[in-house]
């Protein structure tokens, strides 16, 4: 059980203790912790004005009695039998079909811009001015990471021919964004850029075919939420895979608004369920508003170089919080019962 | 004076003192020491914690730190040789195993002559206590280049570390002709032995990287129980027995078509794995066994009760209990046909700051002995690129080489079969 979620259930229970203790006259004197653990109101005599006896959860049938031993239980991960359990009841996965159709209309809108702005990369790298390829470059990129929830749900070849990285596979199949990055900012010709830039443009409308038809499972989806930023923290904001432009910040900002939109079309299945949602948008907003702080004056987003020590550090500080409260939204999406794992038969 | 004679200095000032049992006398020219063994009792007078006067034998038909215990910390040093000829080259081999037979068995500190620096950093005291020390010494493919005319000496499974998909390698953090393995128990033991090796080979070897490493304590609940990795996981559980001298024979020692001089060797496997632990602890907990496929607390099989049960995947074909691309079951399938893959591993874990991102750069510094990577290693790997605790995961360094035989005493040194017709 996560800490967060564990605050979450306690500040639930103090909450329902307040209510309880608000129903009972002549309580507000005496609410100690003793008072405050069960979070139902206690039967009292005496003195009850409202003449009904509160022995249930308020607004359900589950016996008061039981019910902080239940709710105690299922956060350590077992039921009353002894059985792995979630503490949240699964939700059915048809219901993933609304946010997830929606989400691939906001990816096909993306990948329609990113084929308009390959095209315009390609014609600054033919002009050969490298300051305006350098910024067509970076629109490019932004555009490619907007698809963050679907990218690595693309077949391996196509990703890799849209933003593969330069691993030990080697540089003879290196090609797209990466390698017209490198070229651009280690003093390639521009134009000898051409070639990888024609190959991105096919690449960007095979991207346009291909989104319709890929499956995106509910826990693909759910886990999406968080797993973008993820990879904006060790991916960008460690300039691991962004080593020529340095573009972390564009990077994690691209990362930011596809989470957004990702939290935004999960919003009525977390609504309600534990504090993913409003501890998710409320670290993302603080993120957003450091980002846009930190922002140059002609509104580019910073390098990674650029940063000044304060700045890198809130950035990569929200950055964090922001990845603590966002990892609790896969487990409030979960679509099934835990899973019994069955025994190891012994040995006859 | 070259620190070689200075320790023979040292040696020899020791013995014009008469300094207990550990008396030492010089025996010419050869290079070869005899003496006394050091004397626990003596030794015992300078050394409060006995944890230290542990010793572990640097001579024998295998070298040290490869079957014996792990002490708690480690530094891996990969050099690379400047030596101008091979006897230059050989000469710091010689250097290095010299240092480390002395070091490893314990050693008084002498009094430093006035006027020259010091023969020993001092660092340790008046006594270089043991302390479970291990000197490990292999050579990489690098090393049978032409610069040395040994190319005909190579063995002949020891090739550069192939390319891993995945793999992120950093020249700077990988390769180098020598590798340097120190274990010792305390973290000033391996500081100190650094030390002195380090300048011992100066202008022959020089450094081209290095990464610390330590064990997680043996926190039981049984003494047997494997120690943790970063992942908090147990990790070890399924090694092969080290005092089966059959099945190191089938799985550790070279054999088969290798030349002669690397009997009694070994196949050293070295990646520096970067693990991301702060992704891995936003990991929900179910999901975090399932990569694995073991029980974090107990490190028993899904589905079991204790950690050295037999997963029984045979009986669980469609992965109900342990899912088919958990860790356990790609890197150990326990199928007949993979039986001779098996490798022993003695990792270290690591902790080395923080990222550029603020994220600790925490991982494994996974170290794998076998009698043939392709077949062993490299196989396992290759079956470990599609599990899904690849996304936690980077290697960024490491390499492979080849741990020769141990020195056959005081006159021999690891290596020497290089400079052997």
């Amino acid at each position: 059980m996560s800490r967060l979620r564990g605050a979450v259930v306690v500040a639930l229970l103090a909450v329902m203790a307040l209510v309880g203790a608000a129903l009972i006259p002549g309580s507000h004197d005496r609410t100690g912790p003793a008072r405050a653990q069960a979070g139902v109101a206690a039967r009292q005599s005496g003195t009850n004005t409202l003449h009904t006896h509160q022995d249930t959860v308020f607004g359900s049938n589950i016996s008061a009695r039981t019910y902080g031993t239940l709710i105690a239980e299922r956060e350590q991960g077992i039921d009353s039998s002894g059985q792995l359990a979630s503490d949240l009841d699964p939700i059915g996965p048809r219901v993933f079909d609304r946010p997830i159709a929606a989400y691939r209309r906001y990816a096909e809108r993306w990948a329609a811009t990113l084929a308009r702005n390959v095209t315009r990369l390609r014609v600054a790298l033919r002009a050969g001015n490298r300051a305006v390829a350098q910024r067509a470059w970076t629109t490019a990129f932004a555009d490619y990471l907007h698809l963050g929830a679907v990218y690595g749900l693309l077949p391996d070849e196509l990703n890799n021919e849209l933003a593969g990285v330069p691993t030990s596979l080697g540089e003879r199949r290196f090609t797209g964004l990466h390698r017209i990055e490198k070229g651009l900012w280690t003093g390639a010709p521009t134009r000898s850029l051409l070639p990888a830039a024609a190959a991105l443009a096919t690449a960007a409308a095979r991207l346009r075919r291909t989104l319709p038809t890929v499956a995106i499972s509910p826990l693909d989806y759910a886990t999406r939420a968080h797993e973008i930023l993820e990879d904006a923290q060790r991916d960008l904001m460690s300039g691991s895979q962004v080593p020529w432009s340095q573009a972390g910040v564009l990077g994690t900002a691209a990362g930011v608004a596809v989470t957004r939109e990702v939290i935004g079309t999960l919003a009525p299945l977390l609504q309600g369920r534990e504090n993913a949602l409003g501890a998710s948008q409320n670290e993302l907003a603080r993120l957003q508003h450091v980002l846009n702080s930190v922002r140059l004056r002609d509104g580019d987003w910073p390098t990674l170089t650029q940063l000044s020590q304060t700045e890198r550090e809130r950035v990569d500080g929200s950055l964090a919080g922001t990845l603590g409260a966002l990892s609790e939204v896969p487990g409030t999406l979960e679509t099934q019962n835990v899973p019994q794992i069955p025994k190891i038969p012994p040995p006859k | 004076m070259n620190p070689l004679n200075r320790r023979r200095f040292l040696a020899g000032s020791l013995a014009s003192l008469g300094a207990g049992g550990a008396a030492v006398a010089l025996t010419g020219a050869s290079g070869a020491r005899a003496g006394t063994a050091p004397d626990l009792a003596t030794e015992a007078g300078v050394v409060a914690d006995r944890q230290l006067l542990a010793r572990v034998r640097f001579d024998g038909a295998h070298q040290p730190g490869i079957l014996t215990p792990r002490p708690n910390q480690a530094t891996f040093l990969a050099l690379d040789s400047v030596a101008t000829t091979p006897a230059e080259l050989f000469e710091s081999l010689q250097q290095i195993s010299t240092q480390a037979r002395l070091l490893s068995q314990g050693e008084f500190v002498g009094a430093a002559p006035v006027d020259d620096p010091p023969p020993d950093s001092g660092i340790l005291g008046t006594y270089n206590s043991p302390d479970s020390l291990t000197v490990t010494v292999a050579l990489g493919a690098s090393l049978f280049d032409e610069r040395y005319g040994l190319a005909h000496k190579r063995p002949r499974r020891l090739t550069p570390m192939p390319a891993f998909a995945l793999d992120e390698l950093d020249p700077a953090r990988a390769g180098g002709d020598v590798l340097v393995q120190v274990c010792a128990g305390q973290r000033d033991t391996i500081v100190h032995t650094m030390r002195e090796l380090m300048r011992g080979v100066a202008g022959q070897l020089v450094a081209r990287w290095t990464i610390d490493g330590f064990q997680t304590a043996q926190r039981g609940p049984h003494p047997n129980s494997s120690t943790r990795n970063l992942f908090a996981f147990r990790d070890g559980t399924a090694n092969p027995s080290v005092t089966d001298a059959a099945l190191m024979k089938r799985l550790v020692w070279a054999a088969g078509d290798e030349p002669r001089w690397t009997a009694g060797g070994t196949y050293m496997v070295v990646r520096t794995i970067r693990q991301h632990v702060e992704f891995w602890d936003r990991v929900g907990m179910l999901e975090q066994e399932q990569m694995i496929g073991r029980d974090r607390v107990s490190g028993a099989p899904l589905g079991g009760t204790h950690e050295y049960q037999d997963p029984r995947f045979d009986l669980d074909p469609d992965g109900q209990r342990i899912p088919l691309d958990a860790h356990i079951r790609l890197a150990n399938p326990r199928t007949a046909a993979t039986t001779g893959q098996r490798i022993l591993r003695r990792g270290y874990s690591y902790h080395r700051g923080v990222d550029d991102a603020g994220n600790l750069d925490q991982g494994l510094v996974f170290v794998a002995f076998n009698q043939d990577p392709e077949r062993q290693f490299a196989t396992i790997q290759r079956r470990l690129e599609t599990e899904p605790m690849t996304d936690y995961i980077t290697p960024v360094g490491g390499g492979y080489f080849f741990a020769p035989p141990g020195a056959r005493g005081a006159a021999d040194w690891v290596g020497s079969g290089l400079a052997r017709a």
